[in-house]
């Protein structure tokens, strides 16, 4: 059980490397599909060893809303600039994998430093969870396409979902309802904008915005 | 039970007005504000209510009121209201000068009565899951505002304003969930995660993870309150959105984000110990003071001035609270009050200036006293209302918070809060002063009187509240300083 448990937050943190050095826009949001996916599974599995039926739930919503129906949202507005590479990016290649792993690290210490009351999942799923909020939330600020950056934050809600489960095994059905319907309206607000974006600059590149200043 | 009901009808009241405002004519737009003042008038008999006993806590703490959300509800309702009237004097105009279409109009109003429902949703939120959704939905629901006017700026801040506010959300979340664990000692592994039952076992806490869970929170929704460094999306979002907008951004939106952080301060500092959490307070507060005025000094848009104005205030708000002194605690309630209620009032007279002028640049306004008398009023009286000067609410909660500094022997930071605060002063009038009196063309007019009076009743109530802070609301002020930690 802890085997499964561990290779699929294992994967889960796998996709969020793959998010930040994928430069294809679609195969962010392919990653994104996956790990959601893989996570959905991962409650499942809990659910299977502990019989907690909210666990069923929320892995079944996760792999729906998450795996198919927010990829798909993003891929219909985002649809002309899906097959393209990403040619400006704030932070390299190398760089970007380098601090991603320093990222990575920080968070497996601060897992292991602060005192956790074991649940479900062992600690060092904790660390993996932290990193996969912190390599998401560094995807988007990493990188200038908005719809790269609108899957980092994604990214980064899975992790604190990881996260959700380590600890709490999950905070309670109504809770994780309103954070579904918070991420959806979220992705329904963002995918209109990345609409609005490519209508009037001709890409997705937020760089290509810039005007605000002082 | 009459508090609950009265909690669930103020929470409600604002879906109904995004629901009406999809059926209502476009020109009787003004009608859907009157369930803002039903809003209102609820809100005010759950605060006398509230500041009678213990806080109102209903539906298995689904649903928390004490004095400190109490203050926030007080602002929020009040702005709203006049943010929802103004919003029909501004549309009326843009309406009948073509620059928007009736549609758009509609559904204006919609989102601005919903933005209102996850505002009010903060204040009411007893469970800590809903307090963070609903501190999150109020960046969904606000965007699409700030994006009304379609072009390339809205677009460029609405879409910073997302990415930014809502990865500070994730990282307040973060802090939330570490919350949850910081309580599984005392409460078992499966507990209510509400405020009222963490409340209860606050002392027992994990220490390490109660800290942990409100620096993460700090910096989280500090990016929603606009706090430095992560202002960022500030200055952009509350100028680009229409006035009235960016007035319920800057007067209520963040006081919504700030009691997310003070209401994990308070739960977090028993256990985790005052001193580091306070700290944490007072070197983001005095870094966005510092931010604020820098930004203010040579400002030539006056949207953005006043933006940057709102970063400087969050910071001082967010200092008082983390002196943490009885006077600048007060101080800094107070001032959640009436910075709410001063930059609402510039932001609708503003907005008069931009309707008139179609322009945000200082230097291309001039004579304002000579073409709208009555607004030329409002931004001078705004404007030295905002920059401290008395008899405005703001100059007593300045006062408040430094005094507050000295009672509790801070010497160096009482006597840095005043020089920055003075220092704020001239960069603060003077545009508004240039705008006035400079001479130049005699055009236009007046907007109407529906365009003023939401300003001027603010305008009054700042002036009120510069001399004599009313029983009642004293009151509630005293009922929010015992949620918080000393």
């Amino acid at each position: 059980m802890d085997l499964i448990a561990t290779t699929l937050a294992t994967l889960v943190l796998l996709s969020a490397f793959w998010l930040l050095i994928a430069r294809r826009v679609g195969a962010t949001v392919n990653g994104y599909a996956a790990q959601s996916i893989v996570l959905g599974g991962l409650a499942i599995a809990l659910f299977a060893g502990s019989g907690q039926t909210d666990l069923l739930a929320l892995g079944l919503l996760a792999i729906l809303i998450k795996g198919l129906l927010i990829p798909a949202v993003i891929e219909r507005q985002a649809r002309p600039v899906y097959g393209l590479r990403e040619l400006q990016y704030q932070v390299g290649f190398p760089t970007a994998l380098l601090l991603g792993a320093g990222l990575t690290l920080i968070a497996f210490v601060a897992a292991g430093r602060l005192p956790f009351h074991p649940g479900l999942l062992s600690e060092p799923v904790l660390g993996m969870a932290i990193a996969v909020t912190l390599l998401g939330l560094f995807t988007t600020m990493a990188r200038r396409d908005a719809v790269v950056q609108l899957t980092g934050l994604l990214a980064a809600e899975n992790g604190l979902i990881l996260v959700g489960l380590v600890i709490s095994s999950g905070l309670g059905l109504l809770i994780e309802l309103s954070l579904f319907l918070d991420v959806l309206i979220g992705v329904a607000v963002m995918s209109f904008l990345i609409t609005r974006i490519h209508e009037t600059v001709a890409s997705t590149d937020t760089s290509e915005l810039r005007r605000l200043r002082g | 039970m009459t508090g609950a009901a009265l909690m669930l009808c103020v929470v409600l009241l604002p879906a109904a007005g995004a629901a009406a405002s999809l059926v209502v004519p476009e020109r009787a737009m003004a009608v859907t504000a009157l369930l803002e003042v039903a809003v209102l008038g609820v809100a005010l008999a759950l605060l006398a209510l509230a500041v009678q006993g213990p806080a109102i806590d209903a539906f298995d703490h689904w649903l928390h009121l004490d004095g400190l959300s109490g203050v926030v509800l007080l602002v929020v309702a009040i702005v709203s209201v006049l943010a929802a009237v103004y919003s029909a004097a501004y549309m009326r105009h843009e309406l009948h000068e073509g620059i928007v279409r009736g549609s758009e109009v509609r559904r204006y109003f919609a989102v601005l009565h919903l933005f209102v429902f996850t505002m009010v949703a903060v204040t009411v939120a007893g469970n800590l899951g809903l307090l963070w959704t609903a501190i999150s939905a109020t960046t969904l629901a606000s965007a699409p505002l700030v994006h009304f006017y379609g072009s390339r700026e809205p677009l460029e801040a609405a879409w910073k304003y997302l990415v930014l506010t809502v990865a500070g959300s994730l990282i307040a979340l973060l802090g939330f969930l570490i919350l949850y664990q910081a309580g599984v000692g005392p409460l078992g592994p499966t507990y209510n995660f509400s405020v009222a039952v963490v409340a209860g076992a606050a002392a027992h806490l994990s220490p390490l993870l109660a800290g942990a869970a409100f620096l993460l929170v700090l910096v989280g929704f500090g990016t929603k309150a606009g706090l430095a460094p992560m202002h960022a999306w500030l200055p952009d979002a509350h100028s680009q959105a229409p006035s009235p907008v960016c007035a319920m951004l800057s007067g209520a939106e963040l006081n919504c984000a700030l009691l997310g952080i003070f209401r994990v301060y308070a739960l977090a500092a028993p256990a985790a110990g005052g001193a580091m959490l306070r700290t944490g307070l007072v070197v983001f507060g005095v870094a966005s003071m510092l931010v604020g005025i820098v930004f203010l000094i040579s400002q030539r848009d006056f949207k953005r001035l006043l933006a940057y104005s709102s970063i400087e205030q969050m910071g001082l708000i967010s200092l008082g609270v983390g002196l943490g002194t009885p006077v600048a605690l007060l101080g800094a309630l107070l001032l959640v009050v009436a910075h709410g209620l001063t930059k609402s009032l510039l932001f609708f007279a503003t907005g008069n200036l931009l309707l008139r002028f179609r322009t945000t640049a200082i230097g291309e306004v001039h004579g304002v006293i000579r073409t709208m008398p009555w607004t030329a009023i409002l931004l001078i009286g705004g404007a030295l209302a905002i920059a401290g000067a008395p008899p405005f609410g703001v100059f007593i909660a300045d006062l408040s918070i430094v005094s507050g500094a000295f009672a509790g022997h801070l010497w160096a930071l009482g006597a840095l809060t005043g020089v920055l605060m003075v220092t704020a002063f001239v960069p603060l009038v003077l545009p508004f002063h240039s705008m006035t009196f400079s001479p130049g063309a005699r055009t236009g007019g007046e907007v109407g009187a529906l365009a003023l009076a939401p300003a001027f009743a603010l305008l009054g109530a700042v002036l009120v509240l510069g001399v004599w802070v009313p029983g009642p609301l004293e009151q509630l002020l005293h009922s929010a300083m015992t949620v918080l930690p000393r």
